[in-house]
């Protein structure tokens, strides 16, 4: 029952939440992203984070840095922090953690499939996918033909096997395919992600009921705003967005026949929470509609934090560093373009 | 007074080969300046280019735009110049310039869009005859062939496309324009 968490929840989850908050302590500042938008070499980036927590991980890296090293860097020390946390879980917070990363499970299918069907070589696909995402089998899905062998070599014995019922058929993997199936699961994921916390019940819920909300909510946008032009059908589009949200479900009919970027601008104003995000854009534009989600995401991420004795906080803290080793990135990339006008295009503070 | 006739002084006291250089050097400058203004046109818009891709990069996500994805193999231009001889026609012999958008490498013959660039543009001062409703005919024939090869080289984006997804950002199709530029 909600409010009784105080009672029973540090029994179990009490010292991976004070873990998970120190951790959060150590997320960069807006003084440390200042410091780094005046870097003017790659070096001087490694610098600058030599005195924070990616310390550790970049300081046997050699001269010249690259952007992909930083960011595979900063992404193996959240995924040290991620298996400490789980080693150190107890049911049911082992399972909400592995949910986190069935998206990039889903992310680093589809890269190993489109990669092979455009005959790239499976050993550089696999060094590109996200570690978080990894499973024993996963590079046997170069062998699949059909999303029925997909599912039937590799994937029935992974998390993933549940949300393929919906868009399992033998057509052949070709690239329109492969897009519906990457949305067909990352929808069917989230609902399932969705259901798994309602089941939790109490702060947990309504807490990852919002953010879960949210994400389906940017993915219907984004896949509107991408598919205008394209020979995706309004159907078509329709059957990609997810089963619940705010947008759902009188949103999402509106969203299915927009042409182009103000017409979804009309849609998404008549809803409140994101009138806001879409009063910072001018007409016509989208560049910065990514910046301006993104935005609205680490504000709803940091309220996790103020509830305590739910699992929320947990997904919280990956998202924003997920969010922050975007941001360095792309400083990364300014500073190595020689760009440094551009680099608060897109870089999003947290604290 | 000795006329020396074989180098014939002018007002300034040039001769007509001090002329001609000073003509040529004139040239070869104009020459360099459009060269140079081209150099910093192509580098402004392939740091524009690049920038942009990083900008999908970091809309997309790194697992679908990274450089094992990108096809190294060599390929078509996005652009190529073909250059023909007019037959039939007042100034046969003269070469006739074809800027050809998408050209398919397997099938020289489908040109999937065609832009006319003639000599008229090139120096618009000279004059041919009966060009003014020669030009006008070219003008909407023009417009007309660039409506209907939008399609084919859309699709041919598309397909470039295609290895970072069929629904791809904005950001990413605005980095194919300026590396296609």
């Amino acid at each position: 029952m909600y409010g009784f968490e105080a009672m029973t929840f540090n029994i179990h989850g009490g010292y991976l939440e004070a873990i998970v908050r120190g951790h959060r302590a150590g997320l960069l500042t807006a003084a440390d992203y200042n410091n780094l938008c005046q870097c003017e070499t790659l070096d001087d980036i490694k610098m600058h984070l030599s005195a924070t927590e990616y310390g550790p991980y970049l300081q046997n890296e050699p001269s010249p840095l690259h952007t992909t090293t930083i960011v595979e860097k900063c992404t193996l020390k959240l995924v040290d922090e991620y298996k400490h946390m789980l080693c150190q879980a107890t049911e049911p917070l082992s399972t909400f953690l592995e949910y986190i990363t069935y998206g990039h499970m889903i992310d680093n299918v589809v890269l190993i499939v489109t990669g092979t069907l455009h005959e790239r070589d499976v050993q550089e696909l696999l060094e590109k996918c996200h570690p978080l995402g990894m499973f024993d089998s996963i590079a046997t899905l170069a062998v699949a033909q059909n999303m029925r062998e997909l599912y039937r070599l590799v994937l029935v014995d992974t998390p993933l096997a549940p949300y393929f019922s919906e868009c399992i058929t033998s057509e052949d993997l070709d690239d329109m395919n492969i897009e519906i199936m990457r949305n067909t699961l990352y929808n069917a994921y989230l609902e399932d992600f969705y259901k798994f916390c309602q089941k939790l019940g109490g702060a947990t819920a309504e807490i990852m009921s919002d953010l879960l909300a949210f994400e389906a909510d940017r993915r219907a946008v984004n896949i509107t705003i991408n598919s205008i032009g394209t020979e995706l059908t309004r159907d078509d589009r329709r059957k990609l967005y997810s089963n619940f949200g705010l947008l759902y479900p009188y949103g999402h009919e509106e969203l299915a026949v927009c042409e182009d970027i103000d017409q979804v601008r009309a849609v998404m104003e008549k809803y409140p929470p994101y009138q806001s995000i879409f009063s910072k854009l001018s007409y016509g534009e989208s560049q910065m509609l990514d910046k301006a989600f993104y935005e609205e995401e680490v504000k709803r991420l940091c309220l996790a934090f103020e509830q305590q004795f739910h699992y929320g906080v947990f997904f919280a803290y990956m998202r924003l560093r997920e969010q922050e080793i975007r941001n360095l990135m792309w400083i990364s990339e300014c500073v190595a373009q020689n760009q440094k006008s551009r680099v608060h295009d897109s870089v999003v503070f947290i604290f | 007074m000795v006329v020396d006739h074989e180098t014939p002084s002018l007002e300034n006291g040039q001769t007509d080969k001090e002329v001609e250089e000073n003509a040529n050097v004139l040239q070869f400058m104009d020459s360099m300046d459009a060269y140079l203004t081209l150099i910093h046109s192509l580098s402004s818009t392939l740091r524009r280019g690049w920038l942009e891709l990083a900008s999908a990069r970091h809309s997309m996500g790194a697992s679908r735009v990274n450089t094992v994805l990108l096809d190294h193999t060599s390929h078509p231009a996005a652009t190529s110049l073909l250059v023909t001889q007019d037959e039939g026609k007042v100034d046969s012999g003269k070469p006739h310039f074809t800027l050809c958008k998408w050209a398919s490498s397997s099938n020289e013959n489908s040109l999937l869009g065609e832009k006319h660039s003639s000599q008229d543009k090139l120096h618009p001062q000279l004059r041919h005859r009966g060009s003014t409703e020669l030009y006008e005919e070219k003008t909407s024939s023009e417009n007309k062939a660039s409506r209907e090869v939008d399609d084919p080289v859309q699709k041919e984006r598309s397909k470039s496309l295609s290895m970072f997804g069929t629904l791809v950002s904005p950001k990413l199709r605005a980095a194919q324009l300026s590396f296609e530029h």
